[in-house]
């Protein structure tokens, strides 16, 4: 039975241009996930009307976020002087940092893994990484980050907003609010998690801040329904979905149809149709039933240690394919990477579960030509330190730490920054969490100086005033 | 004023110069010489190489070069330059790159021609054209004229109400409007009839909407006063302050929960919030509303109704895990002084914590004058809320039950004591020395710096107290058992024991002294006093101290609250104005800046600020008047004019009312009165908000927010909300058509009516239209007519042990008499004859909606495993939904790693505690004599909460019919025992099942009506096989769905 009776504006622009000034414009507007830097954007927001995008810079991003924080001098930091000092005190030349767990005094640990240099650039990547070593010439190394975090709650919160306080914008609500939407059946921003854990601070991780809710993360599950409340209620057919949302339209219709110079009404009306066509497209997404057993063993879900990272790496790859413009996925969700004790046996079996299937994204997006405009980016919200606790573990460091990118316009093969010798501080080319998201967004395109978002009278940026994007980079 | 060096006096100075070096001298105007030498030669250099940093937009360390009164001022170093003087002048060293720490430019060296210009300019007493267009007066303390005359900080007129010829105009108020609207050429919309007056009087005063009969009652009055009466009715009632109290809770930042990591829950906060709306019904006048809050405790301390007020101050986040006890008082310092200058003077303050405010003439010393006021403040935990009397009284009963149970607590502390010393200990230990020298100080020893971090350690000592759980810890059984049974002993005398004082959740200050308040610049250290905005009273204020307080939060109040303060009075009447219209006269409520918007009506808004203050800072009497306008009673079902969209779109000038969706509360309030359900009971601890009880009363923690009311913008708590967001998305659209909470309503609105026409009467308040009434005519004819696809199914009716998939025997409902709460023992007799080909669990026994992350969906499910299960395939599991320590809802699916082999009959036992923290399991397979029970105990999470669910019992499957969830096969018997049971009690023959039993089922036995056999035709949502009333459910959803039902329009 037809149901549209009514027009459907044919296109986002005239759909736009309908929705003119007036009662919620914006919330029209935002529904629609309009990029700021789109022209129609810029009448409604003089401040934004300079901002341009980059040519052939990177579409979307892939946030692998090991939850916790990872060794970097375990993993992509090599510290031979560790090493050799490993029994000893922190020497007095290294001011003594403020730790988390105030274990002070604490022996220097050794570093047990094997090193080795890949690629043509000969990065030096431990064993715990050896897949994803051998993509080294694609990855740039950031072993310079730094943030204010020193525990979980602030680390987290900051590598995911910007501050270690709740209530801003996370990074995936920013670059939907600059760049907007490809698909609009699909939400902008999505997070899978690799079990029922929660992650820290929760839902505000991915949150809007003060931005409108339409920014906000989806949780994606990386199995059954992706989107919570996807499916009718139990027992309710298509059908009868259907029916009620035709009589749901068309009271709507009745009801608007005097009322038009308030396009939030119109906004509601297509917001239920967009949701309609979220329940068909979403499991589409989301469905590997397609995926050959080749491609599904290249990403390890052959194997039970990396089947589930595996999994929801290859689901970030069809999302990101589906238009989704960020899709961050959490290892380790709880913390589970937080090893001050047994960092060995923790590390050993974390970095088993996510090497390959990250090694499988980078092969498979390369593959597929996607790399290119994919920014895969890996990373905790901290690193750890090079002295002991409790033995064989070691505590929060947030002084100086790792991360990598590749792919999206990065230059591989290179290492940025430096630690000192033992790694606990950076030393060289500091990049702090702001830097990062001003260099992320750099890489997408934006100028993170002119993206800007009005609250409260404050012109407000992902980078609270205080970053630079790192644009050597790209090389 | 500054002395400026005049263009004169140097350009003589220039002309010698100029003489001296052979100039030509037929340049006989020295004024002229030197302006050109500074046009030619000076600006450029100014312009080209310092004003991208030191310009008008950015103000790198303060300064600006662009006008020489800036220079002379200077920036964070002190004045740039001393005319005459280069020797004296910063900004000539820095260009000689004297310092190495203090170079300009800091990337490159200008050229030494240029060095050289800039020095010879300073030396001539650094002239600057007198006509210059620019031309910046700024006084000493650096504002222009400019910043003086902006419109926020001048005292509030006395504008007398313009003479309108406007036969429109009701009140003074309307003569403002009108006057602004025949300026504009704007026309006001007619009045709203009365149904949509009444449906904007009761949501905007009470937040809800009318039911009929008080909707009835004012449409159809022909009293010629009724509307006024109304106002009157809906102002004097206790709903007026439930509402109006969430606006107040917006904009400081209310919650329930520590907003951190952690964020654990605050169980005294609520009594902040009862305190709004009381206050708020009360009238109580805004001023002393103010004061209150600010300074309860330096006012009145001994007053609990008046101390409750600065919990206020209690509403920064605050996280247990963070050993940096500096680094945590700072945050919530800033806190309260940012959010006290958005509330009282709508001014973003925090922007001027690093630096001179930007845009408005905020000094960064400004900022520190105001956070003086609040450094001295020491959060309190150990106060009640209570009289005197009703303290003495506690105390005596206290002390006699203390008496009595002395030799009893004092075995328990033996055995406990000692442990909790340790916990202590360590929570002590994990600090610094410093601050732990702080705690081991003795009280009265204490510096206010020491009160203020030593608060830290402290809490999280007492916290080793509260979360001491004493059967976890104790090893040794028999120290178990003493302990307990001292415990029972000691319960005897809880008839005696009084009833504790309610919590204060308050601040106080440390000591009658402030601390320090350091403000660090280049130019060094500086320790603020306490002081107010310099632009408005620059003097330092006279602050008496008190016996145990700075006495400095009272001073800040009563400044706050003078009828002269320009700000802080016309923010509260501009924010009243804009709750009940939708729209402030200034649009930025919580920003009077130069970033904010002036005021459409300026006129209006001091006209307004007067009568408040003059009616004795009332805000109902306000309210009152701007409710009886004209302005008000415009209807918003008007489509803007030509003149209108073209002038005014925005609708700045209210030439009609404003167009708007209910907010978050609103609209789940509206959801709970459509469906019958609404919980009005007042006051107390909040309540989920999956539950039913009005929204203001649902527990608000700031990282686990209620899916609803966040989906509809309600703010998260961590900054002050002026404004609420009317957000739509698809996943929202997600939530209200498919979600449980929507649709729960839904169901209950069906079954309270009886036709379309009371449908549309419970939901939107009118009858349907003709078109309506067929429209949900055959929508119900085309639902109800077909109905759900039956399945037809053999039963085997003859074997009631027998659980299959679609025959009538899926699943059995048990009406149970008494709950089982959250210690209690399942035993079964069951075998199974498939797992699901997935991950779904084949249910045994459950109280369970199969949710995860509501109240409703508490509960607990007892089956097997699935194929694709992480637990891997047939294992024996529980699953868990109650409340962790921290009251967050957690699910736990907890694993026994017990299998079961397909098609074997087993006993199995499932012991659950929640005391404890551990699941029992036993699994014994009866086919196979002489096999031994399997056993396995495991630890979980969950500690309350698992009978609370809506979720009836049910054997065989969940509380839903879903058939990957259901049991395969035979389950032979069930019952389930209070508590968990002795090993001798547990029995693999059901014929011995006689301990009593909170239900027991046998197969063989003769049926019962305490349980329900359920098969596929009673699957739907509604859970019923009426199609006609699932068709009704259909309708009353999509109705409480609709944009009418949503907007105020």
């Amino acid at each position: 039975m037809p149901c549209h009776h009514y027009d459907l504006p044919t296109s986002r622009r005239e759909f736009l241009r309908r929705a003119g000034c007036g009662f919620g414009a914006v919330a029209l507007a935002a529904l629609m996930r309009e990029p700021v830097l789109a022209a129609e954007a810029a009448t409604s927001n003089p401040a934004l009307s300079a901002l341009t995008r980059r040519v052939g810079a990177a579409k979307s991003v892939i946030f692998c976020f090991m939850e916790g924080g990872p060794s970097h001098l375990d993993t992509f930091d090599r510290k031979p002087l560790l090493n050799q000092l490993a029994g000893q005190k922190l020497p007095a030349s290294f001011k003594e940092p403020v730790l988390s767990m105030g274990e002070s005094g604490a022996p220097l640990l050794e570093s047990k893994r094997t090193w080795k240099q890949y690629g043509e650039s000969g990065l030096w990547i431990s064993d715990w990484f050896e897949n994803v070593a051998a993509h080294a010439d694609d990855l740039a190394v950031i072993n310079s980050c730094v943030s204010d975090g020193i525990n979980h709650a602030g680390g987290v919160c900051q590598m995911n907003t910007g501050s270690i306080f709740g209530g801003r914008p996370s990074l995936g609500a920013w670059v939907n609010y600059g760049l907007g939407s490809v698909n609009q059946n699909l939400p902008g921003f999505v997070v899978i998690k690799d079990s029922e854990a929660g992650v820290i601070n929760g839902v505000r991780n991915w949150g809007s801040g003060f931005m409108p809710a339409v920014y906000q993360g989806v949780e994606f599950n990386s199995e059954g329904v992706p989107i919570k409340y996807l499916d009718a209620p139990k027992g309710v057919s298509a059908e009868r979905q259907r029916d009620k949302l035709d009589l749901l339209a068309d009271l709507n219709r009745d009801y608007d149809a005097t009322r038009t110079d308030n396009t939030e009404l119109e906004a509601r009306i297509r917001a239920y149709e967009l949701a309609y066509a979220m329940q068909a497209e979403a499991p589409h997404a989301v469905d590997l039933s397609k995926e050959t057993d080749a491609t599904k063993a290249l990403y390890g879900m052959d194997q039970p240690e990396t089947a589930v990272y595996g999994r929801n790496c290859l689901l970030a790859r069809r999302l990101v394919e589906n238009g989704v413009r960020f899709v961050q996925l959490y290892s380790g969700a709880g913390s589970k990477w937080d090893s001050h004790a047994k960092l060995e046996e923790n590390h050993s079996k974390l970095c088993r579960a996510v090497d390959k299937p990250i090694a499988g994204l980078l092969t498979d997006l390369k593959a597929r030509g996607l790399l290119d405009e994919t920014l895969v980016i890996w990373g905790g919200e901290f690193g750890r330190t090079p002295m002991s606790e409790q033995g064989g573990g070691r505590d929060h460091n947030p002084n100086g730490f790792t991360m990598w990118m590749a792919g999206g316009g990065v230059k591989g093969g290179q290492t940025i920054g430096a630690t000192d010798d033992l790694g606990l501080y950076a030393v060289k080319d500091r990049l702090h969490v702001h830097d990062l998201h001003s260099t992320i967004l750099y890489l997408l395109g934006v100028d993170h100086t002119k993206l800007v978002y009005r609250h409260q009278g404050r012109p407000e940026r992902v980078d609270q005033n205080d970053g630079h994007a790192y644009t050597k980079i790209t090389g | 004023m500054i002395s400026l060096p005049s263009m004169k006096s140097a350009s003589l100075l220039l002309a010698g110069l100029f003489a001296a070096a052979g100039v030509s001298s037929a340049q006989d105007d020295p004024q002229r010489a030197a302006e050109k030498f500074f046009e030619n030669e000076v600006r450029p250099i100014l312009v080209n190489r310092c004003s991208d940093c030191h310009g008008e937009k950015k103000r790198k360390g303060s300064l600006r070069v662009d006008d020489i009164n800036y220079l002379l001022t200077g920036g964070d170093s002190g004045p740039a330059l001393v005319p005459g003087n280069p020797e004296k002048s910063i900004m000539i060293g820095a260009i000689h790159y004297d310092d190495p720490d203090f170079q300009m430019p800091p990337k490159e060296k200008l050229p030494d021609k240029e060095i050289a210009i800039l020095e010879k300019w300073v030396k001539l007493g650094a002239p600057w054209p007198q006509n210059d267009a620019n031309r910046i007066r700024i006084d000493q303390y650096g504002f222009t004229e400019k910043d003086h005359k902006f419109w926020s900080f001048q005292p509030v007129g006395h504008p007398a109400p313009p003479e309108v010829k406007s036969a429109w105009a009701r009140n003074d108020i309307d003569r403002f409007v009108a006057k602004k609207h025949a300026e504009l050429g704007l026309t006001p919309a007619p009045e709203a009839d009365r149904c949509e007056l009444v449906r904007r009087l009761y949501f905007t005063l009470h937040g809800l909407p009318p039911t009929q009969a008080q909707a009835d009652a004012f449409v159809k009055s022909t009293d010629p006063q009724a509307y006024e009466k109304l106002v009157d009715e809906l102002l004097a009632s206790p709903h007026y302050g439930e509402r109006w109290a969430q606006h107040w809770l917006d904009l400081t930042r209310y919650a329930e929960s520590d907003g951190y990591n952690q964020d654990a829950y605050r169980p005294a906060a609520w009594t902040y919030r009862d305190y709004v709306i009381k206050s708020l019904n009360e009238d109580k006048p805004y001023d002393q509303f103010v004061r209150e809050q600010l300074a309860g405790d330096e006012l009145d301390p001994k007053n609990p109704q008046v101390l409750v007020a600065t919990s206020y101050l209690r509403n920064p986040i605050y996280e247990y895990n963070q050993r940096d006890a500096r680094g945590q008082y700072e945050v919530i310092l800033t806190d309260m002084t940012d959010n006290a200058g958005e509330v009282f003077l709508g001014l973003s303050v925090g922007c001027a914590r690093c630096h001179d405010h930007k845009f408005d003439p905020i000094l960064q010393k400004d900022y520190y004058r105001l956070r003086a006021f609040f450094a001295p403040v020491r959060w309190r935990d150990d106060l009640k809320l209570a009289t005197d009397e009703e303290r003495a009284k506690f105390a005596v009963e206290q002390e006699k039950w203390e008496t009595t149970t002395a030799e009893i607590r004092t075995q328990i502390d033996a055995i406990v004591g000692p442990m909790i010393a340790q916990n202590i200990k360590k929570a002590y230990e994990k600090f610094t020395v410093d601050i732990r020298a702080m705690v081991d100080k003795p009280p009265a020893e204490r510096t206010p710096d020491e009160w203020r971090y030593s608060y830290f350690c402290e809490r999280q000592m007492q916290y080793e107290r509260e979360r001491f759980e004493p059967l976890k810890s104790i090893k040794k059984p028999e120290d178990k058992t003493r302990y307990q049974a001292l415990i029972e002993e000691l319960k005897k005398f809880d008839d005696i024991k009084p009833k504790p004082l309610v919590d204060a959740f308050v601040v106080s200050d440390a000591t009658s002294k402030g601390p320090p308040n350091v403000l660090k610049t280049r130019k060094g250290e500086m320790d603020v006093a306490p002081g107010f905005l310099t632009i408005l009273e620059a003097q330092e204020p006279k602050i008496v101290p008190l016996s145990n307080s700075t006495g400095r939060r009272s001073v800040l109040a009563a400044w706050i609250t003078r009828p002269d303060n320009p700000l802080s009075t016309r923010v509260i009447t501009n924010r009243v104005w804009q709750y009940l219209l939708g729209r402030g006269l200034v649009s930025t409520p919580n920003d009077f800046g130069r970033l904010g918007e002036e005021p459409s009506n300026p006129e209006l808004l001091d006209y307004l600020t007067r009568r408040f203050i003059e009616g004795g800072w009332s805000l109902k009497k306000l309210q009152r008047e701007i409710l009886l306008s004209a302005t008000f009673r415009q209807t918003a079902h008007c489509a803007p004019s030509e003149a209108a969209a073209k002038v005014d779109p925005a609708n700045k000038y209210f030439w009609r009312f404003n167009p708007c969706r209910l907010d978050a509360e609103e609209a789940r309030d509206a959801m709970l009165m459509a469906s019958g359900e609404m919980d009005f009971a007042e006051g107390g601890p909040s309540t989920d908000a999956n539950g039913t009880r009005r929204s203001i009363y649902t527990m608000k923690k700031r990282n686990s927010q209620n899916e609803l009311l966040r989906s509809l913008d309600a703010p998260t708590g961590f900054a002050s909300a002026a404004e609420r967001q009317s957000t739509t998305t698809p996943t929202q659209a997600l939530l209200l058509v498919n979600g449980d909470w929507a649709l729960a309503r839904a169901q209950k609105l069906a079954s309270r009516v009886s036709s379309v026409e009371e449908a549309w009467q419970t939901t939107l308040g009118r009858l349907p239209t003709e078109k309506e009434r067929q429209m949900a005519s055959s929508f119900l004819a085309k639902r109800g007519g077909t109905g759900e696809p039956q399945v037809e199914a053999p039963v085997d009716s003859a074997n009631a042990a027998f659980f299959k998939e679609n025959t009538s025997h899926e699943r059995l409902v048990v009406r149970a008499p008494e709950k089982e709460g959250d210690e209690f023992t399942v035993e079964a007799i069951v075998s199974l004859d498939s797992i699901d080909t997935n991950a779904a669990v084949r249910t045994i026994a459950s109280r369970w909606n199969n949710g995860k992350d509501n109240v409703e969906a508490f509960g607990w499910s007892i089956g097997v495993t699935g194929e694709k299960s992480r637990f891997k395939p047939r294992n024996l599991i529980i699953q868990l939904v109650g409340e962790d320590e921290n009251r967050n809802i957690a699910y736990e699916p907890i694993a026994s790693d017990l299998r079961l082999e397909l098609g074997v009959t087993y006993h199995i036992a499932v012991s659950v505690s929640c005391s404890e923290q551990t699941v029992s399991f036993l699994v014994q397979p009866l086919d196979k004599p002489g096999e031994l029970p399997r056993t396995a105990v495991v630890s979980h999470r969950v500690r309350a909460g698992l009978s609370q669910g809506a979720s009836s019992l049910v054997i065989g499957g969940v509380s839903k019919r879903a058939p990957a969830h259901q049991w395969d096969g035979r389950i032979s018997a069930v019952r389930i025992l209070r508590g968990q049971v002795a090993d001798e009690v547990l029995s693999t023959d059901p014929t011995n099942w006689t301990a009593p039993a909170l239900i027991a089922w046998n197969a063989s036995a003769a049926a019962d009506s305490q349980f329900a056999w359920a098969g596929p035709e009673n699957a739907n949502g509604a859970g019923s096989s009426d199609s006609r009333k699932q068709a009704m459910t259909d309708l009353c959803h999509v109705l409480l769905n609709t944009n009418e039902f949503f907007y105020l329009q």
